[in-house]
């Protein structure tokens, strides 16, 4: 039984190591000090401290693909993202009403 | 209007992010890049090397026993607890390697399995080895109680009671650690300012709909989450707390008091093997600190810093650290059989015997075995017979 499972073992753990494509979550661990400049941001994402990260955060994406952790408690931020929702909305309103 | 305060510091209209970058970069999510290479490296290769050795060490323990033991002591129902509690460990861990490198593909029941088993081993192997060291501490301290206190039955119910003991203990665990993408991974919302997208964005974001980025894979953990923000707080601090104070600082406690006691006993008797079983208790003590202590103290860091903002490199080599001692605490799972069971000339014994009669099973010779079955050896040194431990 031992003889036959130790290299079954071996061999997946060795074949799982050459196939995997990992990818490890990230989190936002510390705050930026400054504004951002809203022209650049793509849109946003909420890390939340009930999950795996230990602090809340929101992410700016911005148009050139990087991230921005930002502190949820600042007006400026929140701010940005009722703009970003406000500006998803009317857009919506205006392609819901076209013919 | 914000536009025009860029506009006031850059010369050009572009707003490109070097820009703003230079006199204050971006603060970007950690992504523990160095931490990473290590577990590719770990992960793999080292563990499957101790899952081999833990699996192959353990299950000749638990054979020796299930098959050789007629009169068992109450040492050794602790030491077939151990090895049993080890030898689960050593299959749990592939699992769970294979699953954080293939991002949780065997869904949330693994998750939750796998986790939760990971737990009980953690705790049932480290409140055993403790009691192993009471065991020992009441054979030779308080030997005038020792036919009393160390009855077969009386052990058994010690095991139950560590198993259980650890069941409850991990049920936080059990509960809390959950299979899903993080909602900072699987939710981005994207504002491109053209209307398609942004419809797009309405849905995923209002309606809770599905992104259309066919191309990403799910990336999902198995991690803890929780419903309510106190509860947050506080089991991410309880939980590391309890197996930092139950899984290492109170074994250890009872481990250095009782066997400071027995090597007092040992010195002060007038035996010819006392060194050998002082050696060998010292070894057991060494071994169990230069295994866990770092992780802990790495753990112990990590927990205490948890919710302070820090930079990622620092981040970095913490997660390192906390890799690489995890390891070396991991390695104790093969050690124990060492350490604990072949140290032992009654065990060793009896290991022969089974090894000779597989041996002759495998060439299916009837030859009269050269052992005698009885049992031969009676130490005449008794308390390096009751350490279980008199090296040859």
């Amino acid at each position: 039984m031992v003889s036959i499972r130790a290299p079954v073992i071996a061999i997946t753990l060795l074949t799982v190591c050459l196939l995997a494509t990992h990818t490890s979550a990230e989190c936002c661990r510390k705050y930026m000090k400054s504004k951002i400049p809203f022209p650049v941001i793509r849109g946003y994402s909420v890390q939340d401290h009930r999950e795996m990260c230990p602090i809340n955060a929101i992410i700016f994406h911005t148009k050139r693909g990087r991230k921005a952790c930002t502190d949820p408690a600042l007006n400026w931020v929140m701010d940005y993202v009722n703009r970003l929702g406000k500006e998803a909305q009317i857009v919506h309103m205006r392609t819901a009403k076209a013919p | 209007m914000f536009c025009l305060c860029l506009r006031q510091r850059n010369k050009n209209m572009d707003f490109s992010e070097s820009e703003f970058g230079d006199y204050d970069p971006l603060v970007e999510p950690c992504s523990y890049q160095n931490n990473h290479r290590l577990e590719q490296v770990v992960g793999p290769y080292v563990h499957s090397i101790i899952c081999i050795l833990g699996f192959i060490g353990n299950s000749l323990v638990i054979v020796t026993y299930a098959f050789y033991k007629n009169s068992k002591s109450m040492t050794d129902v602790y030491l077939l607890n151990v090895a049993i509690a080890d030898l689960l460990f050593a299959a749990v861990l592939p699992l769970i390697v294979y699953n954080e490198l293939t991002s949780w593909s065997m869904g949330p029941v693994a998750c939750k399995l796998l986790r939760g088993s990971y737990s009980v081993n953690l705790y049932s192997g480290m409140l055993l080895l403790a009691c192993i060291s009471g065991d020992r501490y009441i054979a030779i301290v308080q030997a005038r109680h020792s036919l009393r206190l160390r009855s077969l039955p009386y052990s058994r119910v010690i095991c139950a009671v560590v198993w259980i003991f650890a069941i409850l203990l991990s049920v936080p665990t059990f509960y809390f650690y959950n299979w899903y993408e993080p909602s900072h991974i699987s939710n981005t919302p994207m504002f491109d300012g053209e209307g398609t997208n942004l419809t797009n964005f309405w849905d995923i974001f209002m309606l809770g709909g599905q992104e259309n980025q066919t191309s990403r894979t799910p990336q999902y953990v198995c991690e803890f989450r929780f419903e309510s923000n106190s509860t947050a707080w506080s089991a991410k601090v309880a939980i590391p707390s309890t197996q930092l104070a139950v899984g290492f600082f109170l074994p250890l406690l009872i481990m250095i008091s009782c066997y400071t006691a027995v090597i007092i006993t040992l010195l002060r008797a007038r035996n010819f093997q006392r060194h050998k079983a002082v050696r060998v208790v010292l070894a057991v003590v060494l071994v169990f600190i230069a295994c866990h202590l770092p992780y802990n103290i790495t753990l112990l860091y990590d927990t205490v810093n948890m919710f302070q903002q820090g930079e990622c490199e620092v981040l970095d080599n913490l997660q390192v650290a906390k890799t690489a001692t995890q390891t070396i605490a991991y390695l104790h799972c093969c050690l124990n059989p060492v350490l604990y069971a072949f140290i032992g000339v009654k065990f060793r014994n009896h290991f022969r015997r089974i090894m000779q009669d597989l041996w002759c099973l495998g060439k299916r010779c009837i030859a009269p075995r050269h052992m005698s079955t009885h049992r031969s050896v009676t130490d005449p040194a008794r308390t390096a017979r009751l350490v279980h431990s008199s090296p040859p």
